[in-house]
């Protein structure tokens, strides 16, 4: 009989990537994940940059921007359903410090993949929309908007 | 008359309520607690819950989940079950509490819940915790259910997605706690049927009295309960004990255990209480003649109020255990006035002919606030001769009091010709009684009629105690 929450914390999605070594963690799994791709024989530096890049941006936007709800039966009485784990996230408060490090490590991660491609215009397209639609979401500006009714309901 | 220190006209309760409770060192008739089958008074319920406090000590010392589940819970839980032949149930240590946190458990922000509009408070507390939309119908009206059902599903065509998402429930009483009166439940359950809804149904006050077998409105209507998604009951009116539940099929009835908050994260019931449930149920399985005594005796006690009492009327239903008296001319007179009249009754019935009344009393959150009245529960102990006079205390106190002159004299003037009409009929009455002495209540019935308070339109009643200030 699992029951989350406890302490006034009902939501675990808000608390739980700020928690302790979570931070490491996720730079770990993304470090794991390029060296994956780099031992891929015939995959190119660049190339294991860029999907590097892009599979993160990726998984980053569906758990963080496109899920709704939480993976657990938690008693807000519904009030998480409709939103996303990013809207979740410390209760909506914007400028946390959770927020600015799941901001900060995709745009570092931009640079990087930038450098290793030596700015090639092929592999900079990619790499930039995915960047923007990783970015995008995480204004304030966008919390709780819905674009075209995608995703409201 | 005195009063205490309270404010109130009854003392401090000095000895167990049962048939007679004594208050104040003076014992009454009881006719103002829930006790419907007499159980209270039954020595076999007070060994039963000897044997368990010798066993199991006197508390349970837990919630359910934590060290507080004892093996009489899982078999009061399993009686339950089998006695409405459902699957599962889950046992709550009080009444309110069962079907207070069923509703917020299954039904979240963003759901719709259709209920009656007389719903008790109770179910008020459940809708409110569950931050759902709350679409109240007007009480008993399953036409008006099936309209609001259809405006729901307008609503739903237009943003088909949207509909996808929301859940829809509908939550009816079997007997209304606030008024006595019982609910179509046939033609609720075809509609929730046919609009794909969920029904709860609160049989708080019809468990353990109708049916033929005391099993409830369901059995009494003869409805399939497969069809409801889970009744909820209480072990606090019928069955002399203390304690709520819901009951169900296995996958409604086990999602509780987890988010049912009443039972997660409150103390079990106490083991003696559920001995004394345990009981209590044995005794109504074992002898089904005494849920027939009951009903007998709601009928008549319906029926000798019906002919017997002039200034009152029975607004519930002949087979309700709770009978609602309404003072003739409420419709036209002001809250607090009623409720003064009624109290000067009770009063003087509890001076002079040593019956408890009670009227019920209700908070200022209560939803549709109904008119004062006076509110006789039943009590299969009791005889009919006590019955008779119950009737008969309440028509002499009200002509000795001159309960007649004071109805009409405060009657406000707007109202004048329901005044005139109801000082008319009533010397019409008075005259056909002078020349009639024989006959007897039966017969009165029919003559009855010429004495009945006009309706008034519903909208100038009042609903919430806010409104009463500008009705004066």
């Amino acid at each position: 009989m699992i029951q989350v929450g406890g302490h006034g914390q009902e939501n675990p999605n808000v608390h739980w990537l700020g928690s302790r070594g979570m931070w490491f963690t996720y730079l770990v799994v993304m470090f794991a994940l390029h060296l994956f791709l780099l031992s891929i024989p015939f995959l190119t530096i660049p190339l294991a940059w860029t999907f590097t890049n892009v599979i993160h941006n990726t998984c980053h936007f569906i758990f963080l921007h496109m899920l709704k709800g939480a993976p657990w039966e938690i008693q807000d009485q519904g009030a998480a359903r409709v939103l996303t784990h990013w809207e979740q996230i410390d209760y909506g408060i914007q400028y946390t410090r959770t927020r600015k490090f799941l901001t900060i490590v995709p745009i570092v991660l931009f640079f990087l993949a930038s450098f290793y491609t030596r700015h090639d215009a092929g592999h900079f397209v990619p790499n930039f929309v995915t960047l923007m639609f990783v970015l995008i979401p995480k204004l304030p500006q966008f919390h709780r908007v819905r674009l075209f009714g995608i995703n409201k309901y | 008359m005195e009063s205490y220190d309270n404010g109130g006209i009854w003392g401090p309760i000095t000895g167990r309520p049962g048939k007679t409770v004594e208050i104040d060192g003076e014992k009454y008739l009881n006719v103002a607690t829930h006790n419907y089958l007499g159980l209270l008074d039954s020595q076999e319920l007070d060994d039963a819950a000897e044997q368990c406090i010798r066993r199991y000590g006197v508390g349970s010392c837990g919630p359910r989940g934590f060290y507080g589940t004892v093996d009489v819970h899982i078999e009061l839980e399993e009686k339950i079950a089998r006695f409405l032949n459902l699957e599962e149930t889950a046992l709550y240590s009080y009444g309110f509490a069962a079907v207070a946190s069923a509703i917020p458990s299954y039904a979240k922000a963003g759901d719709i819940i259709f209920a009656d509009e007389q719903v008790s408070y109770p179910i008020q507390r459940g809708l409110a915790a569950s931050r759902s939309s709350i679409i109240y119908f007007k009480h008993n009206s399953w036409e008006n259910l099936q309209e609001e059902l259809e405006k729901q599903r307008e609503t739903d065509k237009k943003n088909a997605k949207k509909a996808k998402t929301i859940r829809r429930f509908c939550v009816v009483e079997g007997i209304y706690t606030k008024s006595g009166t019982m609910c179509p439940l046939k033609e609720v359950t075809d509609l929730c049927k046919q609009y794909k809804v969920r029904l709860f149904v609160d049989e708080s006050i019809s468990f353990g009295v109708l049916g033929r077998t005391g099993r409830g409105l369901t059995e009494h209507l003869d409805v399939d309960r497969k069809d409801i998604d889970f009744i909820s009951g209480s072990l606090e009116h019928s069955c002399a004990s203390f304690g709520g539940f819901i009951v169900g099929p296995s996958y409604v009835v086990d999602h509780q255990r987890i988010s049912g908050l009443g039972y997660c994260f409150s103390a079990s019931l106490p083991p003696l209480l559920a001995g004394s449930g345990i009981k209590a149920l044995e005794i109504i399985e074992q002898s089904p003649e005494i849920i027939q005594d009951v009903q007998d005796k709601c009928v008549y006690m319906h029926q000798t109020f019906m002919n017997k009492l002039t200034f009152f009327r029975v607004t519930s239903h002949e087979l309700s255990p709770l009978k609602f008296l309404s003072l003739v001319g409420s419709k036209v007179l002001a809250y607090d006035v009623i409720k003064d009249l009624i109290e000067q009754v009770i009063i003087h019935v509890k001076e002079h002919h040593k019956i408890a009344l009670v009227q019920p009393y209700y908070l200022e959150s209560e939803h549709e606030l109904p008119l004062p009245s006076i509110r006789v529960s039943i009590n299969r102990l009791l005889t009919y001769k006590e019955i008779d006079s119950i009737a008969a205390a309440i028509e002499d106190v009200s002509n000795s009091i001159n309960l007649y002159d004071s109805v009409i004299s405060n009657i406000p003037t707007q109202f004048e010709e329901t005044k005139a009409d109801m000082i008319k009929s009533y010397e019409a009455y008075l005259k056909w009684k002078q020349q009639n002495n024989g006959i007897t209540g039966k017969e009165a019935l029919e003559q009855d009629e010429v004495f009945e308070p006009l309706e008034i339109a519903e909208d100038s009643a009042p609903k919430k105690i806010a409104d009463l200030h500008s009705r004066n």
